[in-house]
């Protein structure tokens, strides 16, 4: 009797718990938030133990762009796992995790190419490269909790050499590319002060110095896509001014060398054991996890805004006042459907607006979205 | 003395100044030399890294952005402290042992 008592105590504490946001205000614009819905279903084709149904994802975002987790699922699928590793299976988890990161950078890329000269496959492209995206968002979800089961499972396996992490991680290449960018800037005389104070009325050099970086980094940034990060050039500015403000540029020299520790290979494909295979999964999570919203940022930013101006196009023709960032209070059913009713919109948006902790959270201010949509 | 434990997820020990990071502004004016306290790292902080002594984060999975970058940059950090952001004040003095996870606050701070 007494332990029922506790069971049930437990199921409602754990209830409780999943009633609480895992984390509040994550994502606010209604586009982004539908692809979590995807990315429940995209889930099922990764071949996991445990997620065959969309039923079985762990994770959940509520209308007000909070996220939940399901802590019983994360349980059931975190214990199914280690009995389903074989080097087989962890090959097959490896290569599917790959081709899944792999297909987003194509289809952004390829979105970016074609999207002004092929405006009548805008849709389709539209909604191919939203079902990458959610995918790799699932995988995003699973990184959670599956790369300490496998270092786990490595552990139990009697592996005892250091955790393969990346060699240099996504954070640290992008670490040295701002400190490049800032000494660039300084010896054009431009010290974070003085760009941060006359930008964007600086010298061309300079202008195009900041704005290729911006290219070449967009995808750094916030999951959120409204969020600014490195695709604005302001938002570069501040940071540099930020970083390297009062700063001894030896000591940065010394920090950016990295710390020394043994070079850790994750294993070379080919390697049948099980620890060689656990290995290679671990350090392509390792490295997945410093790129997970790079890819769904990036994928935003150079593929899906492009294919969205020539939407809008479309819709403008049936509904003239509509605007460009009306498309981001669709969710991508809709926008895949070519559905738009202006009322749900300028509801959402005002819904989106009024939601000011959000807003702030996110360092969205009121020009933003015009802002965002006019970056390259 | 207080001492509060997580996890230790790059070795070393630091002291400093707290500087909490509660939205997205805070991260434009991070003193040099402060132990920063956040959620989590994500990536696109990476190049203030090289101005802070420690990291404290609330998020406490073992293996995440932090662990890695702050491994890279020699920077001891402590993850796993929950509601750090709330624990903590902008310029009280804390100690990160990024050995034992532990985050201390109080006045035996190294000069």
């Amino acid at each position: 009797m007494l332990d029922e008592v506790k069971q049930v105590g437990n199921m409602v504490q754990a209830a409780a718990r999943s009633a609480q946001p895992y984390r509040r205000h994550i994502l606010g614009l209604p586009l982004q938030r539908s692809l979590f819905g995807q990315a429940a279903r995209a889930a099922t084709t990764i071949g996991l133990p445990g997620l065959a149904s969309e039923l079985d994802f762990p994770a959940r975002l509520d209308e007000n762009g909070d996220l939940f987790l399901d802590r019983s699922q994360i349980t059931a699928l975190t214990k199914a796992l280690p009995s389903w590793f074989t080097p087989e299976t962890l090959e097959l988890m490896h290569t599917t995790h790959v081709a899944a990161c792999d297909a987003l950078v194509d289809a952004s890329e390829n979105a970016a190419r074609v999207a002004a000269s092929l405006s009548s496959a805008a849709r389709k492209l539209s909604e191919d490269l939203a079902n990458r995206m959610a995918l790799v968002l699932a995988y995003g979800i699973l990184s959670k909790f599956v790369p300490d089961v496998l270092m786990h499972a490595l552990a139990n396996a009697g592996d005892v050499e250091p955790r393969p992490f990346p060699e240099k991680s996504a954070g640290a290449e992008l670490m040295q590319n701002t400190f490049a960018l800032y000494q660039a800037c300084c010896a054009l005389n431009y010290t974070p002060q003085r760009l941060q104070r006359e930008w964007p009325r600086v010298a061309p050099e300079v202008f195009h110095l900041v704005r290729e970086f911006c290219n070449r980094q967009t995808g750094f940034g916030p999951l959120a896509w409204d969020a600014p990060g490195y695709e604005d050039p302001n938002y570069v500015v501040g940071l540099l001014h930020s970083a390297f403000t009062e700063v001894d540029a030896e000591q940065v020299r010394r920090r950016l060398s990295f710390a020394k520790r043994p070079a850790v290979s994750p294993s070379p494909a080919g390697v049948r054991t099980k620890i060689a295979a656990l290995r290679r999964v671990l350090g392509f999570w390792l490295d997945f996890l410093e790129r997970e919203t790079w890819y769904v940022r990036r994928a935003f930013y150079v593929g899906m805004i492009p294919l969205l101006q020539q939407l809008a196009a479309g819709y403008r023709q049936k509904i003239p006042p509509f605007q460009l960032a009306d498309l981001l209070f669709l969710d991508i059913r809709e926008l895949a459907a070519g559905v738009a009713d202006p009322a749900v919109i300028h509801a959402r948006r005002q819904r989106y607006m009024e939601n000011t902790e959000y807003l702030s959270l996110r360092g969205v201010d009121p020009g933003r979205l015009a802002t965002m949509l006019g970056s390259p | 003395m207080t001492v509060y434990a997580g996890l230790a997820a790059a070795p070393g020990r630091a002291s400093g100044k707290a500087y909490v990071i509660r939205n997205a502004e805070d991260i434009m004016t991070v003193p040099a030399g402060a132990i920063l306290v956040l959620r989590i790292l994500h990536p696109h902080l990476a190049p203030l890294l090289p101005r802070v002594a420690g990291l404290v984060v609330e998020e406490g999975a073992i293996l995440q952005h932090a662990t890695t970058l702050a491994r890279e940059c020699g920077i001891p950090a402590a993850v796993g402290i929950r509601d750090a952001r709330r624990l903590f004040r902008d310029g009280e003095l804390l100690e990160v042992d990024g050995y034992t996870g532990k985050v201390s606050r109080g006045t035996s701070i190294d000069p």
